[in-house]
């Protein structure tokens, strides 16, 4: 029998080995082939959230490498401060609205590249593009195409006779103007991402459901709410939960351009922290303002995975 | 016999030459082992605003210091945004450059870093005191440590357009305060062309809103490091602003950027900026007609003083972790020595904390083959007695720190002249914020 499975690793052209043991027991294999994303998870993820918890409840400083435990100190003394009411007001308005006009646009952009076209893979690179952009890149060039002086939009605008020789829009100088472009610019960024995941969703479900719908005569909202939608909620579900984590946590679109300003009008609980941590020199204030979401991320985390698990058709 | 003293000798042989390989071989065999002995000084500042100290500054003169001094200098250059992260891991991962430069009094760091007292010494023993710029954007009473060594700082000088101030009869430019805003009205309603002083969340704003402040007796703390922000002074400031913004400005200051208003300056859109001389010097290159547009004047005068800040203040820390303090510290007492190079280098834009550093100061500025005129620089002949620092009349503590990095001074006023607050509104919500940052670095023992 021995001889008949070296024989067979022989024709397979797989030497014998010691690895063979653990190779062919999937018990061994699976946490094996796992193993290094574990690793990576807990160094560049667990390993950081586990510090900023513990700084949040300390009284580091950027200059000191003692650490005094001091409580929730730094959670009770921010949140009666206005500028970090504020930062959790602008948070959820920048948060919501933008993955609102994701989801929607998303969807729009999926349905449009399901169907056959000519050019379809030049619009997909397209679309692609801003995702696959360094973040911080592409906020610079927005940062031109909005700056105050000399913004793309306006000298065009104004060339085509839109905007009036006195009309002259100061997109980050103006309060709601400013959270406008910080929203438009984050959307512009995740709807790569969304898109790709709904058309994924959008490809999964099965082509005579459709074929059904038509054949009854579905009109193209009916077929889409009643049909489309169910079918695609588990898949847009996590690509609402992708966007949202990003939105409450990212602030290099916000940081790039107006840093939160005009008077702190844009400021998010990302950037505060930023400012406060490391700007400022109050790190434990400033991981304390970072990991102030944390719990309602979680939670929303669970209660979004569970509608989407719920709602796969089997 | 021979096959015996063979072996001998072979044996001798073969140990000698074993040592020789241990000890000798790796130096003859790998010349690069041999040269990593040498010293090794690295350094980390920023990339300057003005290309060519840099070329100076990494090409040239390290170059030089290394060969008299037995060093592999090496120098790293980062963009001024990157300052405040860099430093930040540098210390949490306790290794880095042996000297670091940052472009503002640092006093966060001061447990990081090693104290400067040996060194002020030495530079004052060759030559003599330093401004009290200097020395108060360096040392903390408190702790009676100096957290940093500064060669020099950038003065911030008020640039305006000779034309249009001519054109509203002030051919000399703005002298104080009030000839800005009365100024100022006069040239936005007859051109167009608005005051730029800037009122967001950057640098040029904190330092501009600072100099208003302190020359209408207003100050966040006093002499002795108590905070007095809310004071009558402070209120007439917070209301001169407003009526500066409403009656000269528009909008745009509160979308600005630190290089904002050296685009509008030298794209012909502002009357007024509070800057470097990096807005006359990048017109010289890239637009010398509007160069020759573009004058300098000293300190604007406000109801109690005239007074100006320091623009970048150049501080160097050496880390307590740093691999060559002795180095570092003899590269710095070198460096202000040569400064008058790194003045000429840098071209008028870094001026001496201590003075006799440059001792031809006047003479150099006075004719500038690049200005226009060739004085266009003169006004700055005084400016090491009208600059101040961050925090005046007080240090630059760790508090007063703290509220120029988050911008609390900058909101303040943005919010009054935009009308989202009263004045009286804003300073109250700027007080509770500075006296939580007060209170905090006091418990720490830094102020």
């Amino acid at each position: 029998m021995e001889a008949v499975k070296g024989e067979a690793r022989v024709l397979l052209g797989a030497p014998a080995t010691r690895f063979s043991y653990i190779r062919d027991r999937e018990e061994w294999l699976g946490p094996l082939m796992l193993g290094p994303a574990i690793l990576y998870i807990v160094l560049v993820v667990g390993f950081p959230f586990f510090l900023a918890l513990y700084y949040s409840v300390s009284d580091i400083t950027l200059g000191s490498r003692s650490l005094g435990f001091v409580g929730l100190k730094n959670f009770t003394g921010v949140i009666g401060t206005t500028k970090f009411q504020t930062a959790l007001k602008n948070t959820f308005v920048f948060a919501i609205l933008s993955q609102l006009l994701v989801l929607v646009l998303g969807n729009v952009l999926a349905l449009a590249l399901q169907k056959d076209f000519r050019g379809k893979w030049l619009v997909r690179l397209l679309i692609l593009l801003p995702w696959v952009a360094p973040i911080s890149l592409g906020t610079i060039g927005w940062l031109w195409i909005v700056d105050s002086i000399y913004s793309v939009i306006n000298w065009t605008l104004r060339a085509v006779g839109i905007f009036g020789p006195t009309f002259w829009p100061i997109w980050l100088g103006v309060p709601h103007l400013a959270m406008g472009t910080v929203i438009a610019v984050h959307v512009w960024r995740l709807l790569p991402l969304a898109t790709v995941i709904l058309l994924a969703g959008l490809s999964s479900i099965p082509k005579d459901i459709h074929d059904a719908a038509q054949v009854d005569g579905a009109s193209f909202w009916r077929h889409y709410f009643q049909v489309t939608l169910p079918l695609l909620l588990p898949v847009a579900v996590v690509a609402l939960l992708f966007g949202l984590v990003f939105a409450f946590t990212d602030m290099t679109v916000i940081y790039v351009l107006t840093r939160g300003g005009p008077y702190d009008t844009t400021q998010v609980l990302a950037s505060l922290a930023f400012f406060t941590g490391v700007a400022g020199g109050d790190l434990a204030e400033g991981a304390a303002i970072s990991l102030f979401l944390f719990p309602l991320l979680l939670a929303a985390a669970i209660g979004f995975l569970r509608i989407a698990r719920r709602s796969e058709v089997v | 016999m021979t096959q015996k003293k063979q072996r001998l000798i072979s044996r001798r042989d073969l140990i000698k030459a074993g040592a020789l390989a241990a000890g000798v071989g790796p130096a003859i065999i790998i010349p690069g082992r041999a040269r990593a002995a040498k010293k090794t000084l690295k350094i980390l500042q920023w990339v300057h605003f003005v290309p060519p100290y840099d070329e100076w500054f990494n090409k040239k003169y390290t170059k030089e210091w290394g060969d008299k001094n037995d060093t592999e200098v090496t120098v790293d250059n980062i963009g001024i945004a990157g300052i405040s992260a860099r430093a930040a891991s540098e210390v949490s991962a306790q290794k880095g450059h042996d000297l670091f430069l940052f472009n503002w009094p640092p006093p966060t760091y001061e447990e990081q870093v090693v104290d400067m007292k040996d060194v002020y010494e030495e530079v004052q023993r060759k030559h003599g005191k330093p401004i009290d710029l200097g020395v108060k954007s360096t040392y903390n009473p408190k702790t009676k440590k100096y957290f940093g060594f500064s060669p020099s700082f950038t003065p911030d000088p008020v640039n305006y357009r000779q034309d249009l101030f001519s054109a509203v009869g002030m051919p000399n430019g703005p002298a104080s305060w009030d000839d800005v805003r009365a100024g100022g009205k006069k040239i936005k309603q007859q051109f167009n062309n608005p005051v730029g002083v800037g009122l967001a969340q950057e640098i040029d704003t904190a330092m501009a809103m600072r100099t208003i402040m302190y020359s209408f007796g207003a100050s966040e703390q006093d002499a002795n490091g108590n905070l007095i922000l809310n004071s009558k002074e402070t209120l007439e400031a917070v209301k001169f602003v407003k009526a500066l913004y409403q009656e000269t400005m528009t909008p745009e200051v509160f979308s600005w950027d630190a290089s904002s208003n050296n685009r509008a300056m030298i794209a012909g859109q502002i009357s007024v900026a509070l800057n470097a001389i990096s807005i006359t010097r990048t017109a010289e290159k890239e637009n010398p007609e509007m160069s020759k547009k573009i004058q300098l004047t000293k300190a604007l005068r406000g109801p109690v003083r005239a007074i100006g800040l320091e623009h970048v203040m150049d501080v160097y820390v050496i880390w307590k972790f740093a691999e060559n303090i002795e180095g570092a510290k003899k590269f710095l007492i070198d460096y202000t020595t040569n400064f008058r190079q790194a003045f000429v280098a840098g071209e008028f834009y870094d001026f001496p904390c201590f003075p006799r550093t440059v001792p031809d100061l006047k003479t150099l500025i006075a004719k500038d083959p690049k200005a226009h005129p060739a004085d266009k620089y003169k006004v700055l002949e005084d400016v090491l007695e009208w600059a101040t620092n961050v925090g005046y009349p007080g240090y630059s503590n760790a508090a007063i720190d703290e509220i120029f990095n988050t911008w609390v001074l900058n909101v303040m006023f943005a919010k009054a002249a935009s009308g989202a607050a009263t004045p009286e509104e804003a300073i109250k919500e700027a007080d509770v914020a500075c006296k939580r940052v007060f209170a905090k670095w006091k418990a720490k023992g830094l102020v």
